[in-house]
């Protein structure tokens, strides 16, 4: 388990944290999603110490916080970051990035070979990282973590430059993680992936954390809430809001339009279809919000 | 922590600047093998011509003055010398024409104890090798005395001990001896400097890939440990390629051995009372081990140091900068015989040169009893130990971040 108390950060005049107060569940996946510079790396380095906050504790399992040195390596025990993959040694073979973060973790050594045959990593593992291309050198980033074996893991964009086959191994290895009882909390851009498997999404936002299930609520739920017009006219839309003027209507940037209809009736929502095939309006669908159409509200 | 050791071990191993290191010194072991140790001219030469021209120019003196008398003191105190120098010259020529080495090394000691009593003690009447006394040397004096008697010392033990004698033995160019000689020679410099580039970026290095170390579960004064230790290994590791040039002076020269006597310099023996006891003996063995350790302790404190810096300052160069400072501060202040007038035994850059000071040759060149090798040791481990615990109250602040 992991605690974030009352934790707050400013860089000057800007406050990248504000006040945040959250507790992260062992088992799950959590997702952070924030368009780049808002703060969700400066989150995770105040997690893992790399930088102190102004405020707030981090706390972990319970009573371990970064109050002496020897803490912080008791907590580095059990919680890890993803290395940035622009930074691993290009004169050392992968396996041996592997090695040292198995051996420095003191993890189970079959994870080494585990990992490379799930990552379909053994045609260049034993080549020096220089070598290596983008996707490759994302995915021995992913395997060191991977291999160190800690309670809680926190990766930021670990998606980043792997095709989808690559984004689904990875996605994989994440959910057997989740099984085996640990919380990965990851950062990323590719948003149908985490909707697909997070837990928990969380928007950053003016330096605060928004559960996606508060901002639309329902987010996470497996009911229909939503109807989406994807191509209507302004004037469409002033037609359904005058015939409907209880339905909770949200014009997406992209000018899709999303009818809220977790609060109406059969009736009510029998009525509205009605109108809209009977006003020409054919493409819409019945759904859920999506993790897209969330990002769009909050951040275009 | 074992396991960091290996991983900063594979790191030090692939670093560029390290290999370069140690192909470097490589390279230059292998050229002074090659071109300038074969070129070795040492004042104290087997040179039968010499002692033989010497003999002749003392025997025409002799002949010069026979059956005159009323003659000047110091001619007639000459007179009186030079049968038994001549006799002693004569035998050193006899055992070279005979090819035997043991007579050669005997009348040798003899000859050195003779003339560096008689030289030394008659004013300006008698001198010592005249390359004692190139390039202005005010001290070409004192430098004849210490040669003789360390060369008087050097035969003592040939002649004591049971050696392999050879020319090369006799001029020291064997692969053991020429390794003695540069300990008191550049040597120290070469090493220290060496360790000094290899550490520069043992610690700021990771500040190229802080995301892949920073969060290793593991102490920061540990990993300074760490890699201290693994920077004091790699510094005695670039003993290696020097070894290279000594294996082909060997191969050229012979060996020798490790139970030859080195001369140390007495220095509770005041410099007006020359003798053989002006010089005791250690064997080879001890004196390169003697050389090691104290080497040894000064990578330890070049490495304090070094990381130190690297922990605060944070800049390479300064690292480079500072540790060449200290192996070269010496000469800022070195000034020959000044011994009453300075404090500069108690700085540890006094005492870089670890084969001078172990053979006590810079006691002689300060004209001092202080310059010990205990006193040097002490108060290089003294400066290690005031740096390794500035690290370690540094390090084990709950702030401090050594990749920032």
């Amino acid at each position: 388990m992991l605690e974030l108390k009352q934790i707050g950060m400013q860089f000057q005049e800007k406050r990248v944290l504000d006040d945040i107060s959250i507790t992260f569940e062992s088992g799950q996946i959590i997702g952070l999603v924030a368009p780049n510079g808002t703060g969700k790396s400066t989150l995770m380095n105040v997690i893992m110490n790399y930088l102190s906050p102004k405020q707030g504790q981090v706390i972990v399992g319970g009573a371990l916080k970064y109050t002496s040195k020897p803490n912080e390596v008791k907590i580095h025990q059990v919680m890890s970051m993803m290395p940035d993959q622009n930074e691993l040694y290009n004169h050392v073979s992968g396996k041996n990035h592997m090695k040292i973060y198995q051996t420095m973790w003191n993890s189970r050594p079959e994870l080494i070979e585990d990992t490379i045959t799930k990552l379909g990593m053994a045609s260049y593992v034993k080549k020096k990282t220089g070598t290596y291309s983008l996707g490759m050198r994302q995915r021995l980033c992913f395997a060191m973590q991977i291999v160190s074996d800690t309670k809680i893991m926190l990766m930021d964009e670990v998606m980043n430059g792997l095709d989808p086959t690559h984004v689904e191994m990875i996605s994989q290895i994440l959910v057997e993680k989740k099984r085996e009882g640990k919380t990965v909390i990851i950062a990323s851009h590719l948003l149908e992936n985490l909707e697909q498997y997070a837990d928990k999404i969380y928007f950053f936002k003016n330096g605060k954390l928004h559960l996606a299930d508060d901002l639309a609520p329902g987010f996470s739920a497996e009911t229909v809430t939503t109807i989406r017009l994807p191509k209507v006219t302004a004037e469409e839309t002033a037609k359904i809001a005058a015939k409907f003027p209880e339905l909770a209507m949200q014009k997406l940037p992209n000018d899709t339009i999303l009818i809220d209809i977790q609060q109406q009736t059969d009736e009510q929502i029998t009525a509205l279809v009605s109108f809209l095939v009977a006003s020409h309006i054919s493409d819409f669908h019945f759904g859920k919000v999506s993790l897209h159409d969330l990002y769009s509200m909050e951040y275009q | 922590m074992w396991n960091f050791i290996k991983w900063e071990v594979l790191q030090f191993i692939g670093n560029k600047k390290n290999q370069a290191v140690y192909i470097i010194l490589l390279l230059l072991s292998l050229y002074y093998a090659v071109a300038v140790a074969p070129n070795y001219e040492p004042i104290e030469k087997v040179s039968r011509d010499e002692m033989q021209a010497a003999y002749d120019t003392r025997e025409a003196f002799l002949e010069s003055v026979e059956g005159r008398d009323q003659l000047y003191p110091l001619v007639e105190y000459a007179k009186f010398l030079f049968p038994d120098w001549n006799k002693l010259e004569l035998q050193r020529v006899n055992a070279l024409d005979e090819q035997d080495l043991a007579a050669y090394a005997s009348a040798t000691e003899d000859w050195y104890e003779f003339s560096n009593q008689t030289i030394y003690s008659s004013g300006d009447l008698f001198y010592y090798n005249p390359l004692y006394y190139t390039y202005g040397n005010r001290f070409a004096k004192d430098d004849g005395f210490y040669g003789y008697g360390y060369t008087a010392s050097r035969f003592q033990d040939y002649t004591e001990g049971e050696h392999k004698l050879s020319y090369e033995l006799f001029e020291e160019r064997t692969a053991i001896q020429t390794l003695q000689r540069l300990l008191s020679d550049f040597l120290p410099f070469v090493i220290l400097i060496s360790s000094v580039v290899l550490t520069a970026d043992i610690v700021l290095k990771d500040r190229r890939n802080p995301s892949l170390v920073k969060g290793f579960p593991l102490a920061d004064w540990k990993r300074m440990f760490g890699k201290g230790i693994v920077a004091i290994v790699g510094s005695i590791a670039a003993l290696f390629p020097l070894g290279a040039g000594l294996v082909l002076i060997g191969l050229r020269e012979g060996f020798g051995d490790f139970m030859l006597g080195v001369p140390i310099y007495n220095t509770a023996m005041s410099i007006f009372n020359p003798g053989p006891e002006l010089f005791t003996r250690i064997p080879m063995w001890e004196f390169l081990l003697l050389n090691l350790a104290f080497l040894t302790l000064w990578f330890v404190a070049l490495v304090a140091v070094i990381i130190l810096l690297s922990i605060t300052v944070r800049l390479e160069f300064i690292n480079i900068a500072v540790g060449l400072a200290i192996i070269f501060a010496e000469f800022l202040y070195f000034e020959r015989a000044v011994s009453p007038f300075t404090d500069a035994y108690w700085y540890p850059t006094s005492y870089i040169q670890v084969g001078q000071v172990i053979s006590g040759t810079r006691d002689f060149l300060y004209a001092s009893q202080l310059f010990t090798m205990e006193r040097g040791m002490l108060l290089v481990a003294g400066s290690a130990a005031v740096c390794i615990l500035i690290i370690l109250l540094i390090t084990t602040n709950k702030r401090f971040s050594y990749t920032k």
